[in-house]
């Protein structure tokens, strides 16, 4: 809708499995296989029930975890480990409280060696995108939990990373907060388009937010469906095409639940044995 | 009307209550005080000993006053002082790079903690006799002693605080560039951990202040310790109370500093 250039870069992900090992000996089959395609500067959203493997994907992608099997790669190149290529916002911020605001979002740039001048332009035009300009040179801990969170994405856009990596960012946070950092989310990310993966619990967040939601099956979390969202935006989520959809995401989701539930269960019952 | 009643009413309250706070803050130190006088004072008055065992609170303040006049508590705190800070110096900087390096890495921790574990039950007091015959009774075998004293509790906290921080501030490190374990060493484990390591420092001044009177005790011709041991063998309690009394206030007093920077950095810090 707007203009931009395309910043991001593709992710191929492509028979993807993560199989823990527990202290125990034990395995836990967490995730996969899943093979997904995201297209440069594209935002992609994925759903699914609890405990399926969704933070262990994004966590490959960022490079903490290797898999077990398959490959993910970035514009062509396999993930070898953490890169300032292939950013982050955590749900729980991560914020270095040591650190001003200003220094928070700095602190990515200076490990790419930009120089100082730059790096102030660039991180305070960050903070900038995020309101939270006039707050450069507070304290990490003056800030509630929106405004940390802005400083998050602030930060992690700053960097100009090709993709862009969100475990349930906004999950602490409550409605209203919620609801208008989504909107500027999108607003930033229409201005760079960079590639996004997102995870969220929440239907309604994927709908307003996502070019493509995946719905992920129980553990070992696997892609179960997907749909595009051409709605243009801003969104209207209430409007009745849209219901429709989550409708549709919800039943699938329940089933999944259920399942995921049903293996718990299962489980409790033969240690108890 | 309602702005100029606001910026009126705030110089007053600004003036009025920072000391109403303090003063509020000290009030159970001062009723801790003026308790132990008080009963001091009863046992005094209902037993009736002799003032070289016990003398009575006003003549220890007027010891108190004596020995601040002419100096002499003056030049002792200050050799006890200076016994202390070297020592406690000396001690962050063993304790606190080892203590980063063995809180990050498990191996160099299982080499070094048994050494740890069984070296920290042996009190600082117990290396007294060990360090007079190594070193006489000069300021080494002092200093020896107190670095003993705070070299444990510096060790430990620096330990705990690179142990506790929280694993998503490492991986935030390394999404924002902190590919080598070095770089995440530096930009992260460091800062994170500060906090733990500040109390570490607090913690180790008191068990080195509570470590030097002790060493002077025995070994010393200088400093409050010597000070209280020589009123000792001169039979004069009064002035034993009153080297006592000054420790306490001191200690007392660089704890208050210590926890003041504490609250201070860890505002900072988050
Ligand atoms: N380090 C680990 N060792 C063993 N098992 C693990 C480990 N981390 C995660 N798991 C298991 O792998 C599965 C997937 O975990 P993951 O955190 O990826 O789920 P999730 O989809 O992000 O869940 P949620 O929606 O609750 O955040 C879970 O069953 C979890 O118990
Ligand atoms: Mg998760």
């Amino acid at each position: 809708m707007m203009t931009a250039t395309n910043t991001g870069k593709p992710l191929r992900i492509a028979g993807l499995t993560k199989t823990y090992e527990t202290r125990s000996g034990e395995t836990v089959e967490a995730l996969g296989p899943v093979s997904v395609d995201v297209e440069a500067g594209e935002f992609l959203v994925i759903v699914g029930p609890t405990g399926c493997g969704k933070s262990t994907l994004l966590q490959v992608l960022a490079g903490f975890l290797k898999p077990t099997a398959g490959a993910a790669l970035v514009g062509g190149q396999p993930i070898t480990g953490p890169s300032v290529d292939r950013s982050m916002v955590f749900q729980s911020y991560a914020l270095f409280p040591w650190l001003s605001v200003l220094e928070n979002v700095e602190f990515g740039l200076a490990r790419k060696e930009i120089p100082p001048r730059r790096r102030r332009e660039l991180a305070l035009h960050h903070l900038r995108l995020v309101g939270l300009h006039d707050f450069a040179n507070k304290s990490i801990d003056e800030l509630s939990g929106g405004m940390k969170q802005r400083v998050a994405i602030a930060r992690a856009f700053a960097v100009e990373p090709s993709i862009m990596l969100m475990d349930e960012p906004f999950g602490a946070l409550d409605a209203l907060t919620r609801r208008f950092l989504q909107r500027e989310l999108l607003r930033i990310w229409q201005e760079q388009r960079r590639t996004v993966v997102f995870i969220t619990h929440s239907v309604i967040e994927a709908i307003f937010l996502a070019d493509r939601i995946l719905v992920m099956s129980s553990r070992p979390g696997r892609i179960k469906a997907e749909w595009r969202v051409d709605a243009p935006r801003p969104r209207d989520v209430t409007s009745e095409e849209l219901r429709g959809l989550e409708r549709e995401i919800y039943a699938l989701l329940d089933e999944e639940l259920a399942k995921s539930f049903d293996i718990e269960l299962s489980a409790g019952a033969s240690a108890g044995e | 009307m309602r702005s100029r009643a606001a910026t009126s009413a705030a110089p007053f309250a600004t003036t009025v209550r920072i000391p109403f706070a303090a003063t509020a803050r000290s009030l159970p130190f001062l009723y801790a005080a003026v308790t132990i006088v008080l009963i001091w004072q009863f046992v005094v008055i209902l037993t009736k000993p002799d003032p070289s065992v016990l003398p009575q609170p006003i003549t220890v303040a007027w010891t108190l006053g004596h020995l601040l006049r002419d100096g002499e508590l003056g030049l002792d705190t200050a050799y006890s002082l200076g016994r202390v800070i070297s020592a406690w110096l000396l001690s962050a900087i063993v304790a606190i790079p080892l203590g980063l390096l063995m809180g990050s890495s498990r191996r160099l921790e299982r080499l070094i903690n048994p050494f740890v574990e069984l070296l920290r039950p042996i009190s600082p007091l117990a290396w007294i006799p060990l360090a007079i015959l190594w070193f006489g009774i000069g300021e080494s075998g002092k200093i020896f002693v107190v670095f003993i004293g705070t070299f444990f509790p510096m060790l430990l906290s620096t330990i705990a605080g690179v142990k506790g921080i929280d694993p998503i501030l490492l991986h935030a490190g390394q999404v924002f560039g902190c590919t080598t374990r070095v770089a995440l060493f530096l930009r992260v484990m460091v800062p994170a951990s500060m906090p733990s390591i500040v109390v570490g420092l607090r913690v180790a001044f008191g068990t080195g202040w509570a470590a030097i009177i002790a060493a002077e005790l025995v070994a010393a011709h200088t400093g409050l310790g010597y000070l209280i041991a020589n009123g000792m063998d001169i039979l004069r309690a009064d002035e034993v109370l009153a080297g006592m009394i000054a420790i306490g206030v001191l200690g007392f007093l660089f704890d208050t500093f210590f926890r003041y920077l504490q609250g201070r950095y860890a505002r900072n810090a988050g």
